[in-house]
């Protein structure tokens, strides 16, 4: 019973979402052909039309758009995954070692309000216009999240489940890799979040900068050329990849901390 | 007279003070306690609210050091947390992210119990405390009954030589409440254990001891001990268990 | 007590000693050892000057560190206000009645997932780079949090709470003024900081694309010119202006919240 009126509420959210979508696809349509400001945008069949082509064809003289998107991703990933190692190992030891807060926080705390975009300039600087260049900005946009939120979880343990351990045999390392770790993960987690949707805005601010391949560049190039329906192919393709990103890190959540569900 | 099946004599608290410092002071939570427990009884700590009963706790545990005294369990002198004495607590402490198997057989598990060996001694424990079929349950999906019943389980599984219970039914409703003490009596009964069980509520104390020490306010000592040798499972209602009722809640210090 | 005071005492001691040592270190480095072109890293006394200088100096890029602090304030302000002024309304509509949800709701999925950054190239194509665009981006940056975080707290006030107002005669109107908003309050406030936190980034991001003014244009400028020092010290101006402005919020938020879950 249960299954079935989840499943109809489903269907029925869904069946509004996309009757207020195509509301939106006609709202759209009615601007670009009776005004002024219509006359900058393009039609959303012009957007879809493209969209189309450009998956199998090259944008300009460059790539395809899932090769682009891949380009992306690869870069997201790589700067991603170092901050979560980074961010992980500096957050717990933070919170759990009180030297390791002393001596590591203040020259955190003065990091910490830096905006990840606000480094491009300074990686250019360092490391060119190269992949190094964007993997140090992204992963400065996702290490101060997971730092923040991992500090947070490993500061709350708490002593009782850790004495409750100890007083069944566990020595320090088991208490640690047993106790305090799975008491941070929901913590990590939502740092892991923040984090990679930083992390996506990071390389998209650093590939429109300075990149000659990738979702960002798409817009910038489509800016430099004045074809706006580039640009509007470029934002649905990041739209579309940012909400695929996050609903993956939704599910792996859920898979990771199915113990926190209420199922009653 | 006694329950007790033999006179060894397992716990023994000896001249112990405790007292807390802070910035305002010292405050004296236990001052010069003494008694003793012996083996395979059922002893419950009963006295006044915020008397001082789960610092007693701690100290047999050795969560909490003495300040001048002496705390021995089978002989050792009390010196810090060890597997062989076994805690019970009144907020369950359950480890959320492992289900029940996992949570009950944590302490051979971190001590390096082989797999087959701990599994069985841990099905033990959960047919034990009535938990049979949800083994793969995750403590979130369970009542406040059933997270202490894992509780328990998880500390007999241990196989420690003591067990305290800090007062574990405190949080449960009334009608669970009745149910987790029958249920106490049924598990001691099959498995004999040194417990100590702390409580404020005088007809637990009573249906469940087989002695009773009556502790004063804080700083806190032994006021009184009675030996309640009413035959088991006993009647709530019964004119001994209504009269001993009677006597223990006047004899016992009024809460300030 | 005395020992626990005496332990926080050495805690801080070991923290200024290791910013110090991190400067000394750094000073060493660059200044004295030079293992690294001064273009690349500058030590941090050329850095003090540059600082000093840049607060009346308006070479290299056309304006002083003052005037591109005030440049980016305004536009981060305005967008800012706009952004709350709108969002936080809405969120509270959309959380208090169903109707309004429905309606709005498939527009705010459809803007949701778009980052503000992927809007600036349409904002200067549409306002040119003036601040108009970049404060129609912090705009959005702003709103988008605001609204959800507004919505969250709206649908999360309790029940009870709510049946007991009604109990005492509370009107619809009356129970969202008296219950649901100040429980969500501390909600709210969390949306404001995000947004504070998104939109700046956003406003950073769009100064570095194109701009006159401003702190990020500073950044952008100077790397252009190789001139390190004045790009750190921008980092670290926009560093300071965080902290100022989470104190802020923290002092706002002691001041209105009270008693929040």
């Amino acid at each position: 019973m249960n299954m079935k009126k989840r499943i109809t509420e489903g269907i029925k959210n869904l069946c509004l979402s996309l009757v207020g979508f195509a509301v939106i696809l006609l709202l759209w349509a009615f601007i670009v052909q009776y005004t002024d400001a219509g006359l900058l945008i393009p039609s959303p069949l012009g957007v879809a039309q493209r969209l189309i082509y450009v998956i199998t064809h090259p944008i300009g003289k460059s790539y395809t758009l899932p090769m682009h998107l891949v380009i992306s991703l690869r870069r997201v990933m790589t700067g991603y995954c170092l901050s979560i190692v980074a961010g992980v190992l500096l957050g717990v030891s933070m919170g759990r070692l009180e030297m390791i807060q002393a001596i590591f926080r203040p020259i955190f705390e003065i990091i910490r309000p830096i905006p990840g975009v606000a480094w491009i300039p300074m990686a250019i600087v360092w490391f060119g216009i190269g992949e190094t260049a964007k993997v140090f900005i992204i992963f400065m946009g996702g290490f101060v999240n997971i730092v923040v939120n991992t500090f947070a979880g490993a500061q709350r343990v708490d002593e009782d489940l850790m004495n409750c351990a100890r007083m069944l045999g566990a020595n320090e390392r088991q208490v640690f890799f047993r106790i305090v770790i799975p008491f941070c993960v929901p913590y990590i987690f939502s740092g892991l979040q923040v984090g990679l949707s930083t992390c996506w805005m990071a390389v998209l601010a650093a590939e429109m900068v300075a990149a000659k391949e990738g979702v960002g560049w798409i817009i910038t190039a489509g800016q430099d050329i004045a074809d706006m329906t580039q640009i509007f192919v470029g934002i649905i393709a990041i739209a579309v990849t940012g909400l695929a990103l996050a609903a993956i890190l939704r599910l792996a959540e859920q898979i990771l901390c199915r113990w926190r569900v209420r199922g009653k | 007279m006694n329950e007790i099946t033999s006179n060894k004599l397992v716990i023994e608290c000896k001249d112990v003070s405790k007292a807390f410092f802070n910035r305002e002071g010292d405050h004296p939570v236990v001052d010069n306690l003494s008694f003793s427990v012996y083996e395979n009884e059922f002893v419950v700590l009963f006295g006044p609210g915020q008397c001082g009963k789960t610092t007693i706790l701690n100290l047999i545990t050795g969560l909490e050091t003495v300040t001048t005294g002496r705390v021995t369990v089978n002989g050792e002198i009390v010196d810090g947390p060890s597997p062989k004495r076994g805690l019970v607590y009144q907020t369950t402490n359950l480890f959320m992210w492992y289900n029940v198997m996992k949570n009950v057989e944590f302490g051979p598990s971190v001590q390096g119990v082989p797999k087959k060996e701990r599994r069985k001694r841990a099905q033990h424990y959960i047919d034990l405390v009535g938990l049979t079929g949800f083994e793969k349950t995750y403590p979130v999906k369970l009542s406040g009954g059933m997270q202490q019943r894992v509780g328990i389980a998880r500390a007999y599984c241990n196989e420690p030589e003591i067990i305290c219970m800090d007062e574990p039914f405190g949080h449960l409703d009334a009608q669970t409440r009745y149910l987790m003490e029958k249920e106490i009596e049924r598990i001691s009964g099959a498995e004999k254990r040194t417990v100590i069980f702390v409580t404020n509520n005088a007809e637990e104390a009573i249906y469940l001891a087989d002695r009773i020490i009556l502790l004063r306010n804080c700083p806190t000592s032994v006021k009184k001990e009675y030996c309640i040798d009413l035959p088991r499972p006993r009647d709530y209602t019964s004119a001994e268990f209504l009269a001993l009722r009677e006597e223990i809640t006047n004899a016992m210090d009024k809460v300030i | 007590m005395n020992t626990y005071l005496k332990r926080k005492i050495k805690l801080k001691i070991i923290s200024l000693i290791s910013l110090c040592v991190f400067i000394l270190l750094w000073y060493l480095a660059t200044a004295i050892l030079e293992l690294v072109p001064s273009y690349s890293l500058p030590s941090p006394v050329k850095i003090l000057n540059t600082f000093i200088e840049k607060l009346t100096i308006k070479s290299p890029e056309g304006a002083t560190l003052p005037q591109h602090i005030w440049a980016s304030a305004k536009v981060a302000a305005y967008g800012f206000l706009l952004g709350a002024v709108f969002g936080l309304p809405l969120g509270i509509l959309m959380g208090w009645n169903t109707k309004v949800d429905k309606i709005i709701r498939p527009v705010f999925d459809f803007l949701k997932p778009i980052p503000p950054i992927a809007l600036i190239p349409v904002m200067i194509v549409f306002f040119g780079i003036g601040t108009k665009s970049k404060a129609v981006v912090v705009f959005f940056s702003t709103i988008i949090p605001c609204i959800v975080n507004a919505y969250s707290g709206i649908k999360q006030t309790s029940q009870i709470h709510l049946w007991v107002s009604q109990t005492f005669g509370a009107s619809r109107l009356q129970q969202l003024f008296t219950v649901a908003l100040p429980s969500s309050l501390p909600m709210i406030f969390a949306g404001l900081r995000v947004a504070v936190g998104s939109s700046w980034m956003a406003l950073v991001a769009a100064e570095l694309l194109g701009a006159t003014r401003g702190i990020g244009y500073m950044i952008s400028t100077a790397r252009n010119l190789l001139r390190s020092d004045i790009i750190i010290v921008g980092l670290l101006t926009l560093g300071v202006i965080g902290i100022f402005i989470t104190l802020i919020f923290d002092l706002l938020e002691k001041l209105i919240v009270r008693g929040g879950k």
